[in-house]
């Protein structure tokens, strides 16, 4: 039709744009990154094949998408899409992301994926989006210099020889009296936000610089900065990217607990078994010593044994306890690391330390160093407040009497004095401890105060 | 060699060809006509089509490409479908998966968002059209009525596919979105629970929106404009200056009909017998109207494939009903709404859209004034063009202020001056 003539070269231009645009969707959709590693990967098997059948095997290499699926984990890690090379240890040395991936014996790839430890995003396919360095995405890979805060996801922090920035960064925390003022494993105060999941919410950099200069980063926080080493900063910023709450399924939690000796001192204390057994000359007589047993009995007796005692020893009057298998291993594993070692060295027996020890275990317990100090030097500034514009040291404990010290601890002191009457409240003040602390740890409290403070003849 | 119109021609010839093809490719007018009416496909359209109505300024196209965007959502939509699980534990995921590891996954989703926020648009502007050239007037008043039905069913399956990422984006549109329906009088918080099954937005509000974006809403849409494009045909075709038609002698596909007071399938109106009279001014459908479909849809879909192909659809962080963005934004299309909503909840997020609903329905029936029909902003129409205009402005600059002007706190802020989140 003449009439529709003018319309042909329309018919023409959007025909072939159409075209065009779905030829580029589909190169766009075709030519992926992660293709090219696998050729590589591939290229470089079937170089290191040697006979024929590893030529064969080579040649018959996939180019396809891998991934390692995690129900428990709630994951789905496709980093081995790229990373082709993590178990095979002919890669050691090679450069990403052909490289092989040492020492995941405890850890099997099929079982734990790559993003628990690592962190990014396990699901994406392109190396930006993969590590996480994309807008939108909450949890970027973790620097190799952080990478021990991912032990604590499962592990407990003092439980491993092998992460001892972590280890580090717990012991800074108890002793900087955090807890004094955060919650976290829903103990502790209230003056600041819970720790719990602080470690999905923050960046490691927004934690070291917020451990240097809190008030910089939370306009009017009242949060003392932490004078330490920068060391010390990135442990205790280490532990705190630990803590993300995350609830992992049974096979996990299962597994956080390592058979080992630490583990079997633990359970050793939990269960009470020095009630009945002795180690080096101190416990219950009911059962016999426990220092060489590992020398009389068999391995084999040892583990049938804590399975079921009577199995072994007929006569027996221990019960059974029903440790889970792993729980036998690291009883086993303790036990043989005793051979007559001082007891006291390895389990401490509350009854045997001093008030004025134990009182020093509350003080950390609760964090009230914190404000007070490690040692109850005082020091930390208090905006406004008497006493130096500082929170008050614990030595001027002296004068008063036990009765109000105790009021101060258990109802605490919510509107601390001022320095200018009209002037704003102190940003921080004593909580109340009552509903907290029991009456034992109360007394001992009292009792390591009263030491803090110096002899008659020394007062000023 | 032989060209595809001979091998077409042949393969229309065989027995096979001759079952599917009642007709063979049209050579006459009378042939063309058959071809139209014997296609289930072609037999929508009329046989034969007025000069005016072909022509691309009187309609801009709005229409169809409005239902050709409707189609391609479907297309996608269904693709999209097999890959997707509406619960908050798998949505988001399924978004994922579909950027990095489903073939074409990605095109497709930004297929449908694309052609999502285009239809709304397209829809919108269809409506403009037919107000400016007064194609609501008699005989096609019932048919702007389902019109406005379409549109205010556009919006919702928009909203409704807003939810299902199950992104921070999603979920906070949505939860703006619905505490603006909370604001109505009495039903208000009803019609909240309804749609969310629950007082916030959760799992059973990401099912009900599902089901009604997959199933319902679809459905009742396809339904619509089966109804809308049959009353196009029953009233007449598109609207036109100078109706009814002056008639003139039927031409040679008067052979068909001799003793009825209709043409071949179209209307010839008037009070006298139209025996052996047909419309003056018309063209066979076959080709003049099919040929300028098809190219409509190819520059539709070069338009929906150029941005799916540049431009990803939007995926934000997991949904998270503890971080609320700031500000939180509705979509886009709500956007002025929202902004309403801020002077007042009452008045502008009920009294105000209320009215205007009301009167985009009644707007026919009020409207006396006969004359320019066809035309664009005819003279004798200056008030209701005047009036509408008004209204459209204020809704583009109410929309417009809220998208790009509406920082923390719903505060006033230059979108060059700090960056605005714009929900896309």
């Amino acid at each position: 039709m003449d009439a529709l003539k003018r319309f042909y070269p329309w018919f023409a231009l959007l025909g072939l744009a159409v075209g065009g645009l779905v030829l580029a969707g589909y190169y766009k959709d075709e030519f992926r990154e992660w293709k090219r590693w696998q050729r590589d990967y591939n290229a470089q098997e079937l170089s290191r094949a040697a006979t024929p059948e590893q030529k064969e095997q080579a040649r018959a290499l996939p180019v396809e998408i891998r991934q390692i699926v995690l129900p428990g984990l709630q994951r789905v890690d496709r980093c081995t899409t790229c990373h082709l090379a993590v178990e095979d240890p002919g890669y050691a040395g090679y450069r990403q992301p052909l490289a092989y991936h040492p020492s995941h014996a405890q850890h099997p790839f099929d079982k734990f994926g790559c993003t628990i430890c690592h962190q990014g995003q396990g699901r994406a396919t392109e190396r930006e989006a993969a590590h996480g360095r994309v807008a939108h995405w909450e949890h970027p890979m973790l620097a190799m210099k952080y990478i021990e805060a991912s032990c604590a996801k499962c592990h407990a922090a003092t439980d491993l020889p092998r992460s001892p920035l972590l280890a580090r960064g717990r012991a800074l925390f108890d002793e900087q009296g955090c807890i004094g003022c955060h919650k976290l494993g829903g103990f502790g105060g209230n003056l600041g936000p819970e720790l719990d999941r602080v470690g999905a919410k923050r960046s490691p950099e927004w934690l070291a610089k917020h451990f240097k200069s809190p008030a910089e980063l939370v306009t009017g926080s009242s949060m003392p900065p932490v004078k330490r080493s920068d060391a010390d900063v990135t442990a205790l910023t280490l532990f705190m990217l630990g803590q993300t709450g995350e609830r992992l399924t049974e096979y996990y939690v299962s597994m956080k607990t390592i058979p080992g000796p630490e583990l079997g001192q633990r359970l050793f204390s939990q269960k009470g078994c020095i009630g009945c057994h002795t180690v080096g000359g101190k416990g219950g007589k009911v059962g016999p010593p426990l220092d060489d047993v590992t020398k009389r009995r068999a391995p084999d007796w040892i583990v049938k044994h804590f399975r079921d005692p009577a199995s072994v020893s007929p006569e027996t009057v221990m019960p059974k306890y029903n440790f889970t298998e792993p729980e036998i291993r690291a009883l086993a594993a303790f036990l043989g690391s005793l051979t007559g070692a001082d007891i006291s060295a390895f389990m401490k027996i509350p009854s045997q330390a001093s008030p004025i020890e134990r009182g020093r275990a509350v003080y950390l317990k609760f964090g009230c160093g914190g404000c007070h100090g490690a040692n109850g030097e005082g020091g930390v500034p208090n905006r406004n407040a008497r006493a130096n514009q500082q929170i008050p040291a614990l030595t001027a404990a002296n004068d008063v009497a036990d009765v109000f010290l105790e009021s101060f601890v258990t109802e605490g002191i919510p509107d601390p004095a001022k320095l200018d009457p009209n002037g704003p409240k102190p940003p921080i003040y004593m909580p109340a401890f009552g509903d907290k602390i029991s009456e034992g740890e109360l007394a001992d409290l009292i009792s390591y105060l009263r030491s803090l403070q110096p002899a008659p003849n020394e007062k000023p | 060699m032989k060209s595809p119109k001979q091998v077409w021609l042949w393969f229309a010839g065989t027995r096979v060809g001759r079952s599917i093809f009642r007709v063979g490719l049209p050579e006459s007018n009378l042939g063309r006509m058959q071809a139209m009416v014997s296609s289930f496909l072609l037999h929508l359209h009329p046989a034969k089509v007025h000069r005016h109505s072909l022509q691309f300024s009187s309609t801009l196209g709005l229409g169809l490409i409005s239902l050709y965007l409707f189609l391609l959502l479907c297309i996608t939509g269904v693709a999209l479908m097999f890959f997707y699980v509406p619960s908050p534990e798998h949505a988001y995921d399924n978004m994922k998966d579909l950027e990095f590891v489903v073939s074409a996954g990605m095109i497709a989703r930004n297929m449908h968002r694309w052609s999502a926020h285009l239809m709304v648009l397209c829809v919108f502007l269809h409506m403009c059209r037919v107000f400016y050239t007064g194609g609501y007037k008699p005989p096609r008043e019932f048919n702007w009525v389902v019109g406005v039905g379409l549109f205010v069913m556009t919006l919702v399956l928009s909203f409704t596919g807003y939810l299902l990422p199950w992104d921070q984006l999603a979920f906070w549109a949505i939860t703006v979105g619905t505490n603006i329906a909370g604001y109505a009088p009495v039903i208000g918080k009803k019609i909240q629970f309804l749609l969310l099954g629950g007082n916030i937005v959760g799992e059973s509000a990401l099912l009900r929106f599902y089901v009604l974006h997959v199933v319902v809403l679809p459905a009742a849409v396809v339904f619509m404009v089966a109804l809308h494009l049959w009353r196009v045909r029953k009233d007449g075709g598109l609207s036109r200056p100078g109706e009814p038609d002056v008639l003139v002698p039927q031409s040679e596909t008067g052979r068909l009909s001799t003793n009825k007071t209709y043409g071949l399938m179209e209307l010839a109106r008037g009070t006298s017998p139209a025996v052996g009279l047909d419309p003056a001014d018309e063209l066979p459908a076959w080709p003049h109207l099919v040929f300028r479909e098809v190219l409509l849809f190819l520059a539709t879909m070069a338009v929906v494939m150029f941005l799916s192909v540049f431009w990803n659809a939007p995926l934000e962080e997991f949904a998270n009903p503890a971080h609320p963005p700031n500000p939180a934004k509705a979509p886009w299309y709500f956007l002025g709404l929202q902004e309403l909503v801020a002077y007042s909840a009452f008045w502008g997020g009920v009294v105000v859209p209320a009215l205007l609903l009301v009167a985009l329905v009644a707007l026919p029936y009020l409207d006396r004034e006969r004359a320019g029909v066809g035309v664009w902003f005819a003279r004798e129409r200056r008030v209701a063009v005047t009036l509408f205009t008004l209204c459209v402005v204020a809704a583009v600059i109410l929309t417009v202020i809220g998208t790009y002007f509406r920082g923390p706190n719903w505060g006033w802020v230059w979108p060059w001056a700090a960056s605005v989140v714009v929900p896309h």
